[in-house]
């Protein structure tokens, strides 16, 4: 009893802003003592006040990391997180829980390293489990152009201190013995795996991040739609005009994707992004089978197991403009026949469910962290179908640009004019349509 | 007992024909005493020729029965109106008749057979098991089933026969 | 999602290639090109964009379609409206 009462002392000193319990042991031995009727609320809903050093339009995933890491690492904590709904229930709550950093080029390849080794660390970081679980992203090759393709990917994360192996039929045979790798028109040659990749448990990451921003001060506000921006004379943003009134802000800050135009519009700013669905399925829970995450490599078909049991699986976008959050049944055949054409053993699996989000797909299929060209406005947009993974990079990249006015190193290449300059950074080599990245 | 005949067509010419700009499907249907379609649409005319509509300002030629002059003929009639191609050996035609033919059909391609839309005369682009075909319905038999034609790409004709194979057992 | 093509009829949205936004046009000089490529409106409801019918009759058709809900509003040829 007496470490106890010290370990509540311990807390209180540590988090004087704090209300929220510290998870430990202790604390879930206490609270099952007494039938979890002492868990308080993970982060605080909060009225908007006046006004804000800082406010983030978007309490999904990004935003809530900005808004943490404005506090934890800048010190900032008179800011604002504005939800449209509810935390994390836009592309937070609609992503496939992926996390890698298997990224080729230079303007990528530092960024998705950093996020990976955030959520190395995050845990620690946040006290939350947010289930990080580091099982392997496989990638499978199906032809001799595309081993070498691998192995040059592969490669290129090496020099970039990045894990990667290239394995051949064996190893993968090894990993995962259930695939179809003789199959005639798309034989299994061998795969690229980053065993550092993995998954994380997406609603968790939201609750950790707005907990951790709660308790240094920041507020979380839902039901706040933004409807437009409070514009001084000289045209610098002000503030946001919101669906609870108007709120007052040194600077805010747009991590909105899906809707980065439709909020852009309101500052009469037009961004390069056009907005996809992706859809995304998850089947009955079944006992443990998928190791990690395995990528089809002649189709767009990639699957996890949640430790739920479910097989959580998606492809390719719909490829065509959709604010709609749902999408049509072609792809839902695309992805099935991916899916059987790699591992026909699932054909029997029953699927739960589908749905979809809305993807900022940029031109030219990477993001931007930016400041906008009107004083004030700064955008943490484009994420394509990759922004889960990004989450807590892209959180810290957006809290340093909002705290400095100076890009963070590692996210240097994700301006808003590169399209203009020249200086894409495409991955897929598709050029600017948006609906092929 | 499934109702169905499947018949591999052969000696039939096939051409495609595409009007040169400004020239209407009427100019070309009265170089070639057949009625150009401005719809998708199967018009047979005099000389054992028909014309199939595939497209804004372009058909198909079809004859039943091929001779060698076939295709420079109708391009000779067509000089300065359109662009003509043989096609006879790019594609396969198979011929579908019997009371079951429209559920095979129907099984395939997403688009309506019901006879009050898809009747005799009645052509369509479209796609089975993500093969393109061009589908088109001839006069009924003389017990009143239907018959259809298709043609699909000789290069794909063995993925067609595939699907076609499965679904004609499962009737 | 089925697509009223003006020669084919309603067809499903698979046998179509989708371009895009309709109304951007080309600029006559260098300034806007870059606007031009890479800047979208990228609206949420009535948008006319460019579909192609690649597995039916091969035209080019500027469809109007609600981007908020899928719902198909009209369908043209594009060499008839909007370029």
């Amino acid at each position: 009893m007496k470490g106890y009462c010290r370990y509540f002392g311990r807390e209180a000193t540590a988090q004087p802003l704090g209300f929220m319990t510290h998870f430990s042991i202790l604390s879930l031995a206490r609270n099952a003592l007494s039938r979890h009727s002492g868990w308080q609320p993970t982060w605080r809903d909060a009225v908007p006040k006046d006004g804000y050093d800082v406010i983030i339009i978007g309490g999904g995933g990004h935003g809530l990391a900005t808004a943490y890491y404005l506090a934890a690492v800048h010190g900032i904590t008179n800011v604002a997180v504005l939800e449209k709904g509810w935390i994390g229930g836009g592309n937070a709550g609609r992503n496939t829980t992926i996390i890698r950093s298997n990224y080729l080029l230079p303007g990528n390849a530092p960024f998705y390293e950093w996020s990976m080794k955030l959520w190395e660390g995050l845990e620690q970081e946040l006290n939350y489990n947010a289930m990080v679980s580091q099982r392997g992203v496989l990638n499978l090759v199906h032809s001799d152009a595309q081993r070498d393709a691998a192995a040059r990917r592969g490669n290129g994360m090496r020099l970039h201190g990045v894990d990667a192996e290239l394995l051949d039929v064996d190893g993968v045979r090894k990993l995962a013995p259930f695939l179809d790798f003789d199959q005639a028109r798309f034989p299994i040659m061998g795969g690229l795996h980053q065993p550092r990749g993995g998954t994380a448990r997406h609603d968790a990451v939201v609750w950790g991040f707005a907990r951790g921003a709660s308790d240094r001060g920041v507020d979380i506000v839902q039901n706040c739609e933004v409807r437009g921006f409070l514009r001084d004379a000289t045209g610098t943003v002000v503030g946001v005009e919101t669906s609870r009134g108007l709120i007052r802000a040194g600077k805010v800050g747009m991590a909105v994707a899906g809707n980065s135009s439709r909020i852009a519009a309101l500052a009469d700013l037009r961004l390069p992004i056009e907005s996809h669905v992706l859809q995304a399925f998850v089947s009955e829970g079944l006992k443990p089978v998928i190791p990690g995450v395995i990528t089809f490599g002649a189709g767009h078909f990639y699957i996890s197991q949640s430790d739920k049991g479910g097989l959580v699986f998606g492809g390719d976008i719909d490829g065509y403009n959709s604010y709609a959050q749902r999408g049509n049944l072609p792809v839902v055949e695309d992805v099935c026949e991916g899916g059987m054409a790699v591992m026909p053993m699932i054909g029997r699996v029953r699927l739960l469910r589908s749905w979809g989000g809305i993807m900022d797909m940029s031109m030219d299929g990477s993001p931007i962290i930016d400041r906008t060209p009107i004083d004030g406005l700064y955008l943490n947009a484009g994420w394509c179908y990759g922004g889960f993974k990004a989450t807590p990079a892209s959180g810290r990249c957006f809290a340093h640009l909002l705290a400095t006015d100076r890009a963070h190193e590692t996210a240097a290449a994700y301006r808003l004019d590169r399209f203009r300059t020249g200086h894409l950074i495409d991955e897929k080599g598709q050029g600017a349509q948006p609906n092929l990245h | 007992m499934a109702d169905l005949l499947v018949e591999q067509l052969s000696g039939f010419g096939l051409a495609t024909i595409m009007a040169r700009k400004g020239v209407s499907g009427m100019a070309i249907g009265m170089a070639l005493g057949v009625e150009a379609p401005a719809q998708p649409a199967f018009c047979r005319g005099e000389n054992n020729l028909a014309l199939i509509g595939t497209g804004a300002g372009s058909w198909f030629a079809h004859t039943d029965m091929v001779s060698p002059a076939w295709h420079t003929a109708l391009r000779d009639r067509l000089a300065e109106l359109a662009s003509v191609s043989d096609q006879s050996d790019g594609y396969m035609l198979i011929r579908l008749s019997g009371e079951d033919a429209r559920t095979v059909l129907q099984r395939g391609a997403a688009i309506d057979f019901h006879p009050e839309v898809f009747a005799p005369g009645a052509a369509a682009t479209t796609v089975i098991a993500h093969i393109g075909v061009v589908i088109w319905r001839r006069d009924d038999d003389a017990r009143g089933r239907p018959k259809y034609e298709i043609a699909t790409f000789r290069s794909y004709f063995d993925s067609f026969r595939r699907w076609l194979d499965h679904t004609a057992a499962a009737l | 999602m089925r697509i009223d093509c003006p020669y084919c009829g309603e067809r499903d949205a698979q046998e179509f290639v989708y371009r895009g936004d309709a109304s951007l046009m080309r600029p006559e000089s260098e300034d806007g090109m870059a606007d031009y490529v890479y800047l979208r409106d990228n609206l949420a409801g009535p948008m006319t964009e460019h579909w192609y019918h690649a597995q039916g009759c091969r035209t080019w058709i500027a469809v109007t379609r609600d981007t908020t809900t899928h719902a198909m509003l009209g369908a043209i040829f594009a060499r008839d409206g909007v370029r």
